[in-house]
């Protein structure tokens, strides 16, 4: 074999493991309500093939036409073909490339230069392929994984153009940023962590490009072109590049001082305890060897001086510090952490190597760390991946959803031409469970006239739609998610 | 008479008239534990269901009647469970806390507990999990003298309603969860072991025990 592909063997096999586990059994794990709302809004631009950027209540467009690309090429036309696999390969495809982005971002180009040693980046990289939240939301059809994997490409992009001097890479990194852009309002906390980070610790240093000004304009040009390409749905809804920019005052109103509790407002410690443990119905869920091994990579970072390290170090810390202060936090905020913890864990290795019987201590801790993450990872994403305790699984749907369409076909074909009703105060991820099914209507509150096929109400509506049934109706419980049950009404025939 | 007496004179009546109906007959006495619902109740007042925290009717059952199934041995389709060990089912903490229940695998599974004899059964109580509301599927009770459940079987409840457990379609109301449990009536029915399905939950595939306690009379 030529030396080059023996060199990228490694590589391979750990990004081939990667994918592995992002893809393996996509569509077990019931819709989450927030997959299931942006799987309908992809559905319809599969079917219809338009999409209009709303700023109120959905992230940006980089998901929905990824997802409707995969959709062509799995040769799925309509909302009713769409399948959770489909869906959910977008970020398993994203997620699986962050691994060899971040061994490319981390690895050591030149003897002496910035970066980890070859088995030092390839550790961080298995560290990121096996880490629990990076596994989870790869799995998840949301918009984090897609940020957390642009943010790395960008990272690679402009560790390049530092060292090449080539345009190019600068137009690379700006279209990375730009597709970060269109895939969440919240790019330019990242920017703003880079930014810093980049200033602290290069601040004397300067890139190999003769004119890194008009290299920076170009970078800026591509991200601006990409963003607005994607936010104007291609220049078919230009409304759109106003909304793009109104998105920070629909956030502003949402979640400024003076905004109503969102529900999801944490104490400010919330993403320590996931980067550590927690004990949930006699589960223990944990990260804590690789987030003890990113500590003493983070002391490493401190006394090297490596610029390229240190700026890891401190845009890790800057993310991280950003999000716990903020009061409103959700897990999947945890996968960009992710990345800049394998890293630092991997140059705790890369130290540890350096010592008498370092290469033997490394490889042990390395092995430790990588078994505790694949235990986890296992327990988290494919044992118990919707499972009320699980600290990933945020508000998720219960398996019971899954009842849901066999019970409305069921119903339809028992009276065809009856509507399916569904009434309740959420309803989520229901209109992806009954996707395709003809007279299916939703109701927030009992309607007048509640007959149906089936009538689907949650218990705060269930009294209501039981008083209005004409006729004599059998009962039964399906779960929407941990807590929140609703009881189904069969017609009795 | 002012009317506000009324519900009260008629419910002593009620009373009365049950007691005088079936003479040797006491309320069964069964302790509940603390109710761990967290967070804001959700509204329940459904007809087939008790709201959290409300008392069931009283089970009659004879003055000898006592518990059986404390500390009896148990045995599970599940023999294995990943959290809590199948001796929790009997032995008397039905607190519902975190390393009070046994957690078995997905699917349909059952419990059953040995009494050690044959007995003659009133009662048996169960409390799955109380402490989220949730409603377990395909709850199913039987009693027998044989192990192995082929023959001399009665069902006490079975709330299958479309037989996904294929142990017979069953015609008994759902309910969820509370720290009341559910005590079912078994009628004197004889046997040596009471065994318990379920399948799921409206949370998980999950099947989960805090307590059972069987009462009646040692033959």
């Amino acid at each position: 074999m030529p030396h080059a592909l023996l060199r990228c063997l490694p590589l391979a096999l750990l990004a081939a493991a990667a994918l592995w586990l992002r893809t393996h059994e996509l569509a077990r794990r019931p819709m989450h309500a927030d997959e299931a709302n942006q799987g309908v809004k992809t559905g319809e631009l599969v079917e219809a093939g338009r999409y209009a950027f709303d700023p109120r209540d959905h992230h940006g467009p980089t998901l929905y036409y990824l997802g409707a690309a995969v959709a062509t090429l799995r040769g799925q036309a309509t909302l009713a073909a769409l399948d959770e696999t489909t869906l959910r390969l977008v970020p398993a495809l994203a997620g699986a490339l962050a691994v060899p982005l971040l061994v490319l971002l981390a690895r050591r180009r030149e003897p002496g230069g910035p970066g980890l040693s070859e088995p030092a980046a390839l550790a961080a990289g298995a560290f990121l392929a096996l880490a629990p939240p990076a596994v989870y939301y790869s799995r998840y059809f949301i918009q984090e994984t897609l940020l957390a994997t642009g943010a790395l490409a960008v990272a690679v992009a402009l560790r390049c153009w530092w060292r090449s001097g080539r345009t190019r890479w600068a137009v690379a990194a700006g279209t990375g940023l730009g597709l970060m852009q269109a895939t969440k309002a919240s790019t330019p906390l990242f920017v703003a962590a880079a930014a810093i980070a980049v200033l602290l610790t290069r601040a004397a240093a300067r890139p190999a490009s003769p004119r890194p000004g008009r290299d920076l304009l170009a970078g800026v040009g591509a991200a601006a072109v990409t963003a607005a390409l994607l936010y104007s749905s291609f220049g078919t809804h230009w409304a759109g590049l106003r909304d793009a920019l109104s998105v920070y005052l629909h956030a502003l109103l949402r979640f400024g001082a003076e905004a109503p509790p969102t529900g999801h407002e944490k104490p400010w410690g919330y993403y320590l305890q996931l980067l550590g443990w927690s004990r949930a119905g006699g589960l223990l869920w944990h990260q804590a060897a690789l987030s003890a091994l990113a500590l003493a990579g983070l002391a490493v970072a401190a006394r090297r001086r490596d610029p390229l390290l240190r700026g890891c170090a401190v845009y890790g810390l800057l993310i991280l510090a950003a999000f716990s202060a903020f009061p409103y936090k959700t897990p999947w905020h945890a996968v960009h952490f992710a990345a800049p913890a394998a890293l630092l864990a991997g140059l705790a290795l890369d130290a540890l190597a350096c010592r008498r019987a370092g290469p033997v201590l490394a490889a042990a801790a390395a092995l430790l760390v990588g078994l505790s993450l694949w235990q986890q990872t296992r327990l988290v994403a494919f044992l118990r991946p919707a499972d009320g305790r699980n600290p990933w699984a945020y508000v998720h749907s219960s398996s019971d959803v899954l009842k849901f369409r066999p019970l409305a076909e069921a119903a339809r074909a028992a009276r065809p031409g009856e509507p399916i009703r569904v009434i309740s105060e959420e309803y989520w991820p229901l209109p992806w469970y009954l996707r395709g099914l003809p007279d299916v209507g939703y109701w927030t509150e009992a309607p007048p006239d509640c007959e149906g096929a089936l009538v689907i109400a949650s218990l705060a509506q269930a009294e209501a739609v039981r008083a209005r049934l004409r006729r004599p109706a059998r009962e039964s419980f399906v779960g929407l998610r941990p807590g929140f049950l609703c009881v189904v009404f069969h017609p009795e025939p | 008479m002012h009317s506000r007496h009324l519900p009260l004179l008629l419910s002593a009546l009620i009373g009365a008239t049950a007691f005088a109906g079936a003479p040797g007959k006491v309320p069964l006495a069964v302790e509940y534990p603390k109710p761990l619902f967290a967070g804001t109740p959700r509204p329940i007042s459904l007809a087939n269901l008790e709201p959290a925290g409300a008392k069931r009717p009283d089970i009659l059952v004879s003055a000898e009647s006592k518990l059986l199934s404390r500390g009896k041995k148990v045995t599970s389709s599940d023999s294995l469970p990943v959290i809590g060990e199948l001796s929790f089912i009997t032995d008397g903490d039905k607190t519902g806390i975190d390393g009070a229940y046994v957690e078995l695998g997905p699917n349909t599974q059952w419990v059953q507990v040995d009494l050690g004899a044959s007995a003659k059964i009133d009662a048996v109580a169960v409390w799955h999990f109380h402490s989220q509301a949730r409603v377990y599927h395909d709850v199913v009770v039987q009693i027998s003298d044989d192990p192995e459940f082929k023959k001399g079987v009665k069902t006490i409840f079975n709330n299958d309603d479309d037989n996904s457990s294929k142990l017979g379609k069953g015609g008994d109301k759902s309910y969820v969860e509370t720290n009341h449990g559910r005590v079912l009536p078994a009628d004197g029915a004889s046997g040596r072991y009471v065994r318990l399905y379920s399948n799921g939950n409206t949370s998980d595939e999950l099947n989960h025990y805090c307590e059972i306690e069987v009462f009646g009379v040692a033959k």
